[in-house]
């Protein structure tokens, strides 16, 4: 790599964008490097986009701010909006194809390389481990040192590996991710995109209706149900988080799940016509 | 077909704000109960200040102003001088209301002006990550008090306790909380009817939840708001 290189990183609070902004740029220093990082917020609100401007550069910088970027790294759909003003023609643009579809990159898009980050990781790493994929494919293209970046990563993730096997996963997800190769696809259909339609379920004494799109996961209706009737799921909600179902079997059409359901997503009824 | 919302709930905004299992969506739930119920949407106009609740603009299908942080309360007044057919609604977070809003909320209830004021108290700063607050009950960790609330900060702060004391002796004024929506639902259908019957001043806070800034899952979230009912007793406050 010569001259200097423009990145943008994007996602959504809680992705970890400013650890991986932390650990590319401090390691990058190290390998004289000259460096610059901002971190860009929106308005101070949760689940906003968050953006990180970096700059690596043999010459020395002189204002940390820039209007178009040599790539974009956007892991969120919603994010990728807040970036569209950087992405030129010459951008190489990096997304997470298991969450974003290609069609909603911009045009000016033309250098496009999808890397479904979340659906490795769930699959065959820990799920918060996505993160570690893009840093470890990005370090690769940039060319730092990849036993540095790790040793970056444990220091500043120490606390969050709780037991042994969770720091090995992630190790192997990093090392996956350096190892990765950008594969050419049409990136038209994510696999990780919630459902859309409502799921109804019903027997002949009960209703039920869930709507994947409204569930955030947050998991109070299982809790809240005194049957254990509900239980996660493997159909993924707004937030890419599983959804409930329902086992009409054992419920007792309480009404507690509705009730407690802050999204609005569930509810059961009995059916009327039977009494 | 089944709803699995209310009728005042404004679809198109679904899903809405709120961070996953956040006491506010419970309460506007059980909001839109009260007003289904009482067959109120077309009177309604509802106020919403500075915080998490400002997520709340665009969550019920009724005209909602969002005003300065603080001052939802006292801008209702006015409204409901000028329109006094309308049913007004002031809801906040526990920061509007016992910290930069109390002056607005303590002349309201002295001057027994008719809005309906709903506090939201999830026990602190929520939209700026969970800074301890004067709600905030002793030995809590948050950011800023790493090692727990100090016990000499306060045992936790009783608006409504405070309000009954100045209060004229009509007004309603109760606490309630998300983990009883049944006894939330019937404390809310109250408050309004207090307004738009006898013309006083109503205020109930709602003891809610915080997954977020907790750190908590579903069952210790909910564990913890009926942990919080020790303190902050529920029911009407006399």
């Amino acid at each position: 790599m010569t001259g200097t290189t423009k990145i943008v990183l994007a996602g959504e609070g809680g992705q970890g964008i400013q650890t991986i902004a932390k650990v590319i740029t401090e390691v990058a220093a190290k390998q004289n490097f000259q460096v610059s990082y901002i971190p860009v917020f929106g308005v101070e609100q949760r689940g906003t986009p968050s953006v990180a401007l970096i700059i690596l550069s043999h010459d020395k910088i002189f204002y940390p701010r820039f209007e178009k970027a040599d790539y974009v790294v956007a892991l969120q759909k919603r994010a990728v909006a807040s970036v569209k003003s950087y992405i030129t023609e010459k951008t190489k643009v990096v997304f997470d194809s298991s969450t974003i579809s290609i069609k909603d990159l911009p045009t000016s898009a033309i250098h496009r390389f999808g890397i479904p980050a979340t659906q490795i990781a769930t699959e065959q790493f820990t799920a918060k481990a996505f993160n570690l994929i893009v840093t470890g494919k990005l370090s690769q293209v940039l060319g730092l040192d990849e036993d540095h970046i790790w040793q970056k990563i444990e220091k500043l993730l120490g606390k969050k590996f709780k037991t042994a096997e969770i720091k090995e996963k992630s190790h192997q997800a990093y090392l996956f991710g350096r190892k990765f190769v950008f594969e050419l696809k049409r990136f038209s259909r994510p696999l990780f995109q919630p459902s859309t339609d409502k799921i109804i379920i019903k027997n002949d004494e009960k209703l039920a209706q869930i709507y994947p799109e409204r569930c955030k996961g947050c998991g109070l209706c299982i809790v809240k149900c005194p049957v254990g009737a509900l239980k996660f799921s493997d159909t993924l909600g707004v937030f890419a988080t599983p959804v409930p179902e329902i086992d009409l079997e054992k419920c007792i059409a309480c009404g507690n799940c509705f009730r407690f359901c802050p999204d609005g997503a569930i509810a059961v009824e009995k059916n009327k016509k039977k009494k | 077909m089944l709803n699995t919302m209310p009728k005042s709930w404004n679809i198109e905004s679904k899903p809405h704000l709120f961070c996953p299992g956040c006491g506010h969506g419970i309460i506007l739930k059980q909001l839109g109960f009260a007003i289904d119920s009482l067959g109120l949407q077309k009177e309604i106009t509802m106020g919403v200040d500075i915080g998490c609740s400002l997520l709340a603009w665009d969550f019920l299908d009724v005209p909602t102003i969002q005003t300065h942080h603080g001052r939802t309360t006292p801008l209702l007044v006015g409204y409901k001088l000028v329109k006094p057919k309308r049913i007004v609604i002031s809801y906040m977070g526990d920061g509007a209301a016992w910290g930069i809003g109390l002056q607005n909320t303590i002349h309201a209830a002295y001057r027994n002006n008719p809005v309906t004021v709903i506090v939201i108290n999830n026990e602190n700063f929520a939209m700026t990550g969970g800074q301890a607050s004067y709600t905030t009950l002793p030995g809590t960790i948050t950011p800023t008090s790493p090692v727990g609330k100090p016990a000499d900060l306060g045992s936790g702060f009783k608006g409504p306790e405070l309000i009954r004391n100045v209060a004229h002796k009509d007004a309603f004024i109760a606490r309630t909380t998300v983990t009883n929506p049944i006894h939330l639902l019937t404390t809310l259908k109250k408050a309004i009817m207090t307004q738009k019957e006898n013309n006083n001043f109503a205020l109930v806070e709602v003891l809610s939840i915080c997954p977020t800034n907790w750190k908590t899952g579903a069952k210790a979230s909910l564990d913890l708001a009926s942990e919080m009912e020790k303190v902050y007793p529920i029911g009407e406050v006399k």
